[in-house]
């Protein structure tokens, strides 16, 4: 099967981006991963945040999807950890897109997010309009909800 | 007995042909005098000119075209496909643009790539960036940005992409690049029958939708296509399903309001609806005695079955004042003073505008269904005559012939009201919903005529048919722009 073979050789499990890390995979099943989204920039840099994510059996002609497992207080993710990210939308997807492109693209949302097209409206608009209070929200929601960032 | 039948019937056909030579002559006396000469347009405001094709038809003329751009260009058939589906199928916008700068046609095509693409690696053998398995150079195609990838992969990348519904849309696999691969490319990559055809049919889809002059009957499980050089608001009708629609935006046929204003108007329909839903109640009460009415034909003078008054179903008023000329039930007043008013007064003016046109709208798209039940019953209530001797089969025909235009008639003027409801006021809008009512009055007249008709003495009625349908083309005449 092309997604197992893809996703064996292309591991980026060793591939040492400090922004994720502690992945997971099931040796029954490799197109279930989780892994760790180690922010730097504030107001999400005090947590950490574990994310799935699923490769479809027509990976790589097909995009993988990713869910956060770790509530965050972020226009672009919902509560369901939903997010939307457009280099995995099905429109604009590209079978030669390698995955530490898309975590890359991913942890890029998380430091900077996108409030021009926002899952959660009512984020987004807070974060426009008043990004102090975003900020305090969002800080408060990191320390009470996030996972613990590894120690290194 | 055989040889006389034989002599009978050749003497019947002999005086067929006689007869079809008489009439020949009379036609060609007619031909040669000033009829011909009158432009159809003129006389007929929604005079339309198409074609109903069949699928092999609309191929065989997409491919002319295909055909004349590649050899005016040089280039295969299928980058000429690339190149009219990306430009409205206008050939000679394409080749004035080519001959000014083939690579920008190229480039904003998606045909070749916009940074020219880097040198080939010749090594024998190389890994396929996809599933990253090593194979000898020649299981290696590219597109124009010759970004390689193995046979394999293409196939996997077409079927996938095919079975979601992508066609002329599908692009090269590399990340960033937005070269499309044309139709050889992806023919050459498909094996399996079923896939092949499944891309042709979307490819197909895909050129009919982007050909201004071609249009899918929006008939159910209708395959025909409609032609027209025409590309305006007018009125097709498919000669397989009888489907009648706007062959500009593919809706229900709307003269003389335009494709946005309706647009506007049904979604506006759709979001109010919750207000306006106290409308469609189907019942009113008689304004001398009363007594509860059921509307249950298309004419809107109505008649109380209890005390035999004669009133308007719309405005309730006695049907007396609508027989002349003051009949002004379809015009709305609008309140003169509305700018000094509060914000709630214009809000509910607002409200009550829309609902006077609102109402209109709906009652007449109701009295055209209500109309269809009464040609049923005309079919009965002519088998009875026929059945008691009044009149034959044929001598009660023009019922029918006044009925369908009836239907025809009060279509339009269904259509007046959103017209009506957008227009601003002025003296336009006044002389608007003059004809508008002189129509409705018109109309109005000819479905209650209809419903009662009890001779085959036909002359009053067709005098009627006559006069609706011309107030309908003059009213198309001075308002139908397309």
């Amino acid at each position: 099967m092309a997604a197992t073979r893809r996703l064996q050789k292309r591991d980026i499990r060793n591939s040492g981006l400090k922004s994720f890390r502690d992945i997971q995979v099931d040796e029954t099943n490799i197109l279930t991963w989780q892994g760790l989204i180690v922010p730097d920039n504030p107001p999400y840099n005090k947590g950490a945040f574990k994310i799935e994510i699923n490769f479809p059996a027509e990976y790589p002609f097909k995009p993988p999807k990713i869910n956060f497992k770790t509530k965050i207080y972020h226009p672009n993710i919902d509560e369901k950890g939903q997010v939307c990210l457009p280099i995995i939308s099905a429109e604009n997807w590209k079978p030669a897109t390698k995955t530490d492109q898309v975590i890359q693209a991913l942890v890029a949302l998380v430091n900077e997010p996108e409030p021009e097209h926002p899952l959660r409206a009512d984020l987004a608009e807070e974060y426009l309009k008043d990004k102090k209070k975003f900020t305090k929200n969002a800080e408060e929601y990191t320390k009470k909800h996030s996972e613990k960032r590894p120690a290194d | 007995m055989e040889e006389a039948m034989t002599s009978s019937q050749g003497g019947e056909s002999d005086m067929d042909y006689s007869d079809n030579e008489c009439y020949d002559e009379y036609y060609n006396i007619h031909d040669d005098s000033d009829i011909e000469q009158i432009d159809p347009r003129k006389i007929d405001p929604e005079y339309f000119e198409f074609r109903c094709l069949l699928e092999e038809e609309v191929d065989r003329l997409l491919n002319e075209t295909v055909e004349a751009l590649s050899s005016i260009l040089h280039i295969s058939p299928s980058l000429a496909k690339v190149l009219l589906y990306s430009h409205q199928w206008n050939v000679n916008e394409i080749t004035k643009k080519f001959r000014e700068n083939p690579t920008s046609v190229l480039v904003s095509s998606r045909i070749e790539p916009a940074t020219t693409p880097s040198s080939l690696l010749l090594t024998r053998y190389i890994i396929c960036p996809v599933c990253v398995t090593p194979q000898p150079l020649d299981k290696f195609y590219g597109l124009s940005c010759t970004h390689m990838f193995c046979k394999d992969c293409w196939t996997m990348h077409f079927e996938v992409q095919i079975n979601q519904g992508i066609s002329t849309g599908i692009a090269c696999m590399a990340r960033d690049c937005v070269v499309l691969a044309p139709e050889d490319f992806v023919l050459k990559h498909l094996q399996r029958p079923n896939m092949r055809e499944k891309y042709q049919q979307f490819c197909f889809q895909d050129y009919v939708k982007s050909h201004p002059e071609l249009r899918f009957c929006p008939g159910p499980n209708c395959s025909i296509v409609v032609h027209s050089c025409e590309m305006k608001a007018k009125r097709a009708t498919c000669t397989q399903c009888k489907t009648a629609f706007c062959f500009r935006c593919g809706c229900d046929y709307h003269a003389p309001t335009d494709c946005q204003v309706i647009k506007k108007w049904l979604t506006k329909c759709a979001d109010d609806s919750e207000t306006a839903n106290y409308i469609s109640a189907h019942t009113k009460d008689c304004p001398k005695c009363h007594i509860c009415i059921e509307k249950n034909g298309g004419c809107n003078h109505m008649q109380c079955y209890n005390c035999k008054h004669d009133f308007c179903w719309m405005c309730l008023g006695d049907w007396k004042s609508h027989g002349s000329e003051y009949y002004e039930c379809s015009r709305y007043r609008e309140n003169p003073n509305i700018a000094h008013e509060s914000v709630h007064a214009q809000a509910r003016e607002a409200l009550k505008k829309y609902l006077h046109y609102y109402e209109r709208w709906e009652n007449h798209s109701k009295s055209l269904k209500l109309e269809e039940q009464t040609l049923t019953n005309l079919k009965a209530r002519i088998n009875q005559k026929v059945m008691s001797g009044l009149g034959t089969w044929i001598d009660w025909q023009y019922l029918f012939t006044a009925a369908n235009l009836l239907a025809k008639c009060r279509y339009t003027l269904q259509y007046t009201y959103p017209y009506a409801y957008y227009m601003d006021a002025g003296p336009r809008k006044e002389l608007f919903e003059y004809q508008q009512a002189q129509l409705e009055a018109e109309i109005e007249n000819l479905s209650w005529k209809i419903e009662r008709a009890e001779t085959t003495d036909r002359g009053e009625l067709e005098n009627q048919m006559d006069i609706a349908e011309k107030r309908r083309t003059t009213l198309l005449k001075d308002f139908l722009d397309v």
